[in-house]
């Protein structure tokens, strides 16, 4: 989440990605996600979560980060795609 | 120096603050935990409403918790620092050697280890791994009774009644919720929902049994070993008489 | 000359030609003699592990369980697992690099759960010491102290022929590492890799979350190579006749053969072997295609349909089916007659899938039978006008988001039913289901519950 400027040229050193994926087979649907990231999971018909695809924009980080502590099964997961 | 009645029973008080502060934060931090423990358990039986989000129960469980431990380390500190009792700091995290009633102390600095277990493996959740997680945090079901014990036991307030009632509050509070999580929690094993009722049915009459026979009956202090020191010397304080 | 002379080559042995029959020479098994009399015994500097894994890159083999992921980028990614160091502790002890504690180990998928599928029984029933050679090949270019051979579903008669087959070698002295052969359940999803996985290590032979993949952390926390039974074949004949005899036959960009189970209206059906890149239409006609025939279901259950005769013309490889909307996954064609309804045929398989889904995941397990029931509402009952609208939105909801291919797989074969026949779809809509949807399947549906 740091995002800094390299002073001397003024070039940005490039971010690295960060998707959010869930493990469908800890996934018990208890909702925490859906309701703390509205955004970017929403619910299908039986309460699982769908999950837009694309990185996480960096102004949602810190809220996909407390969903990803909030998930009692601990199936909601944050990766790092390198730029 | 105080002396007051309560149901036939006198009881010589001192009236430092600390001592005050202790009686207060502790029962501050019971009525805290209890309360987290009780948004926990919600939480657990997926308790929601359309005004009231899940992730709303697990946050007052989590900053209740931290604010339970925190009015606790008062509690300790408090304690600690009463010159009256010699209880010193190792006392509230080693069980059982204090001098001063060893086995309710004990019983407190027990909550207070089960505290700060849930509490750390908590706050290190997503780097700990489910299960280990899950392993400690049933301890919460030996946590809060322990902590009830403890407060009953030490607190020289047992026999007043609103500490009573508050005590009963919680306790009230808690078994029915834990009652709910029960029948939610195997709802094909009968035999283990049953054998956890009458647990807790058995826990409950065998407290109460010993809080008639303990706490709320004359010469508990001595009987808890509350051994009379007196007090440092040059202190400007009043005296303590133990109790006939 | 002695014997030893004889058995090392001086150069690569003539393998088969072009167009003679590589994986399955006649009708009765081959004893172990019988193949070493026929294929030639595999020396040793034909094991080395460098040469070895190259030649199976440069032959461009693909797995043939359905995945067609290049082979020899599988081995070699094995094989580079078991020498990376380990940071991780193995049950008992033992981290020496190298060792036989740290060994990999090597597992041949000869699951078969596909129903409509036969290859693999077949090449096990004819050729076991061709799959049985590929395995000590592989667990020598990775390291393997351990190897298995998952076969049989619990069918005593191959098992017994199998372990006799195994026997053979061990009298002979012809393995390094002993093959364990191991009976697999009878789930759709059992031959699935994590799943075979999964049962190997003593749980539930249900798929699991993927990181970690198993040529990292597979059967007992170490790295593990998991391939077709008919892939191992293929690797058996490319150790011994190199990368550039195996692209002799088939095409540039699909070379070798492969094995096909043709199966549906056809008067000779069952397995074969064909060089990859034949025309579906040549591959039908071998097996005697005797009717008008208006679709063919490629790749298995959870598969797609072609139409035909548009179809007749595609290539039989991965590549030119997957530029047609189709796959060719372990080899499946099923011949549906014009006398039988798609949608029906179609409608039964998404109900078995639906019934043969792990239950681990949330919208496989809900959506599935959803997906199942509203087809089945087409093909059978009385469709609303926005039956297909909602077919297709459930199908559109469980893909990708299971920790298998199931939904996927199922989502694709109703998806294709639904374009391939477009008209039959109309027509029911209109008028209810047709009197062809009434008669006997064409592709069979095992019946699974109480053994």
């Amino acid at each position: 989440m740091s995002q800094h400027d390299d002073g001397e040229t003024g070039r940005q050193p490039p971010l690295p990605r960060l998707l959010l994926k869930v493990n469908p087979i800890a996934c018990d649907a208890r909702g925490l996600c859906i309701e703390l990231l509205p955004e970017l999971i929403s619910a299908d018909p039986w309460g699982y979560p769908i999950i837009r695809s694309g990185p996480v924009p960096l102004h949602l980080q810190p809220l996909a980060r407390r969903a990803v502590a909030a998930c009692p099964t601990l199936a909601l997961m944050l990766t790092s795609q390198p730029p | 120096m105080t002396v007051s009645g309560h149901a036939g029973a006198i009881v010589v008080t001192s009236s430092t603050p600390l001592w005050y502060a202790t009686r207060a934060t502790g029962l501050v931090a019971l009525v805290l935990l209890t309360a987290s423990m009780a948004f926990g358990l919600l939480s657990s039986v997926g308790f929601q409403r359309p005004e009231w989000p899940r992730f709303v129960t697990l946050g007052l469980h989590r900053n209740l918790a931290l604010l339970a431990l925190g009015f606790t380390a008062v509690h300790v500190l408090t304690t600690v620092l009463d010159s009256f009792v010699s209880i010193p700091l190792q006392d509230a995290f080693i069980p059982f050697i204090s001098s001063y009633r060893p086995i309710w102390v004990g019983l407190g600095a027990i909550a207070l280890d089960l505290m700060l277990a849930l509490i750390i493996t908590s706050l290190l959740r997503t780097r700990m791994g489910l299960r280990s997680w899950r392993l400690v945090h049933w301890t919460a079901y030996l946590c809060w009774p322990v902590a009830v014990l403890h407060g009953l036991g030490t607190g020289t307030d047992t026999p007043v009644r609103w500490v009573l009632v508050l005590t009963a509050c919680c306790v009230l509070a808690i078994t029915v919720l834990t009652l709910w999580r029960l029948a939610l929690a195997w709802p094909d094993r009968p035999v283990a929902s049953t054998a956890g009722v009458v647990l807790i049915v058995v826990t409950l009459i065998a407290s109460g049994a010993w809080l008639r026979a303990g706490p709320l009956s004359p010469h508990w202090s001595a009987r808890s070993g509350t051994r009379s020191t007196p007090p440092p010397a040059g202190a400007a304080r009043p005296g303590h008489r133990a109790s006939p | 000359m002695t014997a030893r002379d004889w058995a090392v080559p001086t150069g690569r042995p003539a393998g088969p030609a072009p167009g003679e029959l590589r994986l399955i020479v006649r009708d009765q098994p081959l004893s172990l003699a019988e193949h070493l009399d026929h294929y030639g015994p595999l020396s040793a500097d034909q094991l080395e592990s460098d040469a070895l894994i190259a030649a199976i890159e440069r032959s461009g083999l693909t797995g043939r369980g359905g995945g067609a992921f290049p082979a020899g980028r599988k081995i070699r990614a094995a094989a580079e697992a078991t020498t990376r160091p380990h940071h991780i502790r193995f049950a008992g002890g033992g981290a020496a690099k190298g060792s036989a504690a740290n060994g990999s180990v090597v597992v041949a998928n000869g699951s078969e759960s596909e129903p409509a599928s036969s290859k693999d029984r077949v090449l096990l029933s004819h050729a076991p010491h061709l799959v049985l050679d590929g395995i000590a090949v592989c667990a020598r270019a990775v390291g393997a102290s351990r190897a298995y051979l998952c076969a049989g579903h619990g069918d005593a008669s191959i098992s017994r022929f199998l372990t006799g087959a195994i026997a053979e070698r061990d009298r002979a002295r012809l393995d390094n590492v002993p093959v364990e052969l191991i009976a697999t359940a009878t789930g759709y999803l059992s031959g699935q890799e994590n799943a075979l996985i999964s049962a190997l290590n003593g749980n539930a032979p249900l798929p699991t979350f993927v990181p970690p993949r198993p040529a990292e952390r597979g059967v007992h926390r170490r790295p593990t190579l998991v391939l077709n039974v008919e892939t191992l074949a293929h690797i058996a004949l490319i150790a011994r006749f190199g990368g550039d005899w195996f692209r002799t036959t088939g095409t540039p960009a699909a070379p070798g053969s492969t094995l096909v189970t043709v199966t549906g209206a056809v008067d000779r059906p069952g397995v074969r072997e064909i060089p990859l890149g034949t025309a579906l239409g040549e591959v039908l006609q071998r097996s005697g295609l005797n009717q008008p025939a208006q679709a063919v279901l490629t790749g298995g259950y959870f598969g797609t349909w072609l139409p035909l005769p548009a179809a007749l013309a595609v290539p039989v490889s991965d590549e030119d089916m997957r530029a047609a909307g189709a796959a060719l996954g372990p080899g499946v064609l099923g011949v549906l007659p014009e006398g039988a309804c798609g949608l029906a045929e179609t409608a039964r398989i998404a109900s078995f899938l639906a019934a043969e889904s792990a239950g681990q995941c949330g919208p496989c397990r809900n959506g599935l039978p959803a997906l199942a029931e509203a087809l089945n509402w087409i093909a059978f009952g009385r469709p609303g006008p926005d039956a297909v609208g909602l077919v297709k939105q459930l199908a559109d909801l469980v893909t990708g988001r299971g920790a298998c291919h199931l939904p996927d797989g199922a989502a694709g074969l109703v998806r294709s039913a639904l374009t391939v026949f477009a008209a039959d779809v109309q027509a029911h809509l209109t008028a209810g289901p047709c009197a062809r949807a009434a008669g006997p399947a064409i592709l069979q549906i095992p019946v699974r519950g109480a053994q």
